[in-house]
């Protein structure tokens, strides 16, 4: 009994000491990504290509936010996008209202966004998950309604910050932070800005939120039993991703510069949550393929191949069908599975060969 | 004019309103019979169908295309929008609903949103909504309209609201007096236990994806029709509303759901004519939902909800 908690202790001292060989490589990886993100992308490609890529930044934010919901706790929003806008205008309106420095900006969107999403997802989180993902699923159709009314502001006065008759040379477009006016030095600054938002998600997993989420999502009267706060766990998670969702929204104003309500359709609250699934709910890297899916798949599609873009929404819905069937870890977690597979596949014959050669020597 | 008497209660003026109410309880009525669709599937399979209204919305686009480009008769046009529906989800359920029957409700929900998806790439693909093209589709029964209690109703909204009564009364009492409504009870309340009785459980549940699919093509029809102009988009997103009536039934009980899609109908029609509201009426829903929300959480009860696979 006593050599065995000897041992445990070693091994938790040994733990905490070295750095172990899988996280040293993942970190690796992250930093040659983020590197070549930062360094070689905005070297080689164009700027429709930099502006895409920006977009595919913020929308795996968004992704990332769906990540924490339903990877994490188990919860389905259908209403991000929706969230995604009610961001964007608030950026848009405290830009032309206000001098805030663009990284404060960037905080009181998120707070506010925050705010009104734990609004929207407080009565339905003490009812099952389903009634959650319908009132989300209401609230972005309601939220698309409101801003086909009252529209983005475009400089004007009063509450929504909307005038009728602009003057439109007058007009100017959401102000970017001074270091990154601009298209690829702002690509850099919403990278940046996505990464430590993916920072603050991996922070949450790894700290008690994390682990109470964990158990809420294995089974609640588990989690009631073992004495953590269902709701208030709940509505943490809503809160941080719609904090996620509202940086991200923050972030798209000031790319966009002049938004519109064309730029959120209803039925890409559906499309985002099926990309989340396709690229991997469960880790953040299917955020980034959910952000590449959303974004940077149908500019390929219609940029450089000229083909609509609405055939992909067949393709996702097929793929939906198949992660939730078949693979429900996605690509992020299926396609290294695979790849090791074919990998071992490959290398069958040459293993036999070698060993039929020392088996005749 | 001074023979129309205008009356107002609670400072009202109720004569002007008569035409609203009229299309609200039209509207009310398919979000109704859509809503009751909705909750009978759920309460068989425990599939919350999202691609009711997509599946509408293409059944009356194909009819909108064998009515202008085909010299089929239109009675078989309009038959063929029902048995659409009919046969879309009937194919859905048999091809996924075993594959998903034991999967968490979410993730059942969330198979349904890979079919709407799959159709509105389908919708926008092959019949793309461009610029000032706006597709029109009228019922025959549109053009029979009749004074009721001094106001004009025509025969669609009639039937709209007809059968959604109808729908929910036979549906009641199928659910209480037949063989197969009591096999729809028993899979809901323990769908194992049911297939050790005898029942063929798939069967059973193709039969219920059969029956709301053919409502959901009659809703898309009706739709189509009282819904101002043919608009795939806006149809699959009206969804929403029977939703809502299906929220404030609890997706349980049939006669809530009912009077929720009529209330639904009735509120977006009646804020139409009063101009500081009017471009909000379509968020009735969700603000709806979320008073029934308010209302279902009151008691304070944990609700669990089943364990994530």
């Amino acid at each position: 009994m006593a050599t065995a908690h000897a041992g445990e202790k070693q091994e938790g001292a040994r733990r905490r000491l070295s750095v172990e060989r899988p996280d040293l490589i993942r970190g690796l990886v992250i930093a040659a990504l983020l590197a070549i993100a930062l360094l070689v992308l905005p070297a080689t490609l164009g700027s429709d290509w930099i502006k895409t890529l920006t977009s595919v930044a913020i929308y795996s934010v968004v992704a990332a936010g769906l990540v924490v919901l339903y990877g994490r706790v188990g919860m389905i929003s259908l209403g991000q996008i929706a969230l995604l806008a009610i961001g964007t205008w608030t950026a848009t309106r405290l830009s032309f209202a206000t001098d805030l420095p663009f990284p404060v900006l960037i905080l009181v969107t998120g707070a506010i966004t925050c705010v009104i999403g734990v609004l929207i997802g407080l009565p339905a989180l003490r009812l099952s998950g389903l009634y959650l993902a319908l009132i989300t699923l209401m609230a972005a159709g309601a939220v698309n309604v409101v801003l086909t009314t009252i529209n983005f502001p475009n400089g004007g006065g009063g509450f929504t910050g909307r005038t009728d008759a602009p003057n439109l040379s007058g007009l100017k477009p959401v102000a970017r932070p001074d270091v990154a006016g601009s298209d690829v030095a702002y690509y850099r600054y919403t990278v940046v800005v996505c990464a430590l938002m993916f920072l603050l998600a991996l922070v949450h997993f790894a700290a008690k939120p994390g682990r109470a989420w964990a158990v809420i999502r294995q089974s609640e009267p588990a989690a009631l039993a073992g004495g953590v706060n269902i709701t208030l766990y709940k509505l943490w998670a809503f809160a941080l991703a719609s904090f996620m969702t509202g940086v991200a929204g923050c972030l798209l104003a000031a790319d966009v510069g002049a938004p519109t309500v064309y730029g959120f359709p209803n039925q890409d609250s559906l499309t985002m949550i099926a990309t989340a699934l396709i690229g991997g709910i469960y880790t953040l890297w299917g955020a980034v393929v959910a952000g590449i899916f959303m974004q940077l798949v149908p500019f390929i599609f219609q940029a450089e191949w000229h083909f609509n873009p609405n055939f992909l929404l067949i393709i996702f819905g097929v793929g939906l069908l198949q992660v939730l069937l078949t693979a429900p870890g996605g690509l992020a977690d299926q396609l290294p599975k695979d790849l090791a597979k074919l990998g071992r596949l490959i290398a069958r014959p040459f293993r036999k060969r070698s060993a039929e050669s020392k088996e005749s020597a | 004019m001074s023979s129309v008497v205008a009356f107002s209660v609670f400072g009202v003026d109720w004569v002007f309103l008569k035409p609203y109410i009229v299309l609200g309880l039209a509207l009310g009525g398919v979000y109704a019979l859509s809503g009751v669709g909705i909750v009978v599937l759920y309460k068989a399979t425990g599939v919350l169908n999202l691609a009711f209204g997509a599946v509408g919305a293409a059944g009356a686009l194909i009819t909108y295309w064998m009515i202008n480009h085909t010299s089929w008769p239109h009675w078989l046009a309009y038959t063929t929008c029902v048995a659409f529906g009919g046969a879309v989800n009937l194919l859905y359920g048999v091809l996924f609903g075993p594959a998903f029957a034991k999967r968490d409700p979410l993730v059942k929900m969330m198979g349904t949103l890979a079919l709407a998806l799959i159709l509105l790439g389908l919708m926008a693909w092959r019949a793309p909504a461009g610029g000032a093209f706006v597709r029109v589709l009228t019922l025959p029964s549109t053009d029979h309209s009749y004074t009721v209690f001094g106001a004009v109703v025509n025969l669609t909204q009639i039937l709209a609201l007809a059968f959604a009564f109808v729908l929910t009364v036979v549906t009641t009492l199928f659910l209480r007096y037949t063989r197969l409504g009591t096999a729809y009870r028993a899979i809901a309340d323990d769908r194992e236990i049911t297939s050790t009785l005898g029942v063929p459980v798939r069967r059973v549940e193709a039969s219920a994806w059969l029956g709301s699919g053919l409502v959901c093509g009659a809703a898309g029809l009706l739709l189509a029709d009282l819904y101002t102009s043919l608009d795939y988009s806006a149809l699959t997103f009206l969804v929403i509303s029977s939703l809502a009536a299906a929220l404030i039934g609890r997706l349980r009980s049939l006669w809530v759901t009912m009077a929720g899609g009529l209330i639904v109908g009735l509120v977006q029609a009646i804020l139409t004519p009063y101009s500081s509201v009017t471009q909000y009426r379509a968020a009735a829903p969700f603000v709806l939902s979320i008073v029934a929300l308010l209302w279902l959480g009151r008691k304070r009860v944990v609700v669990f909800s089943p364990t994530t696979r």
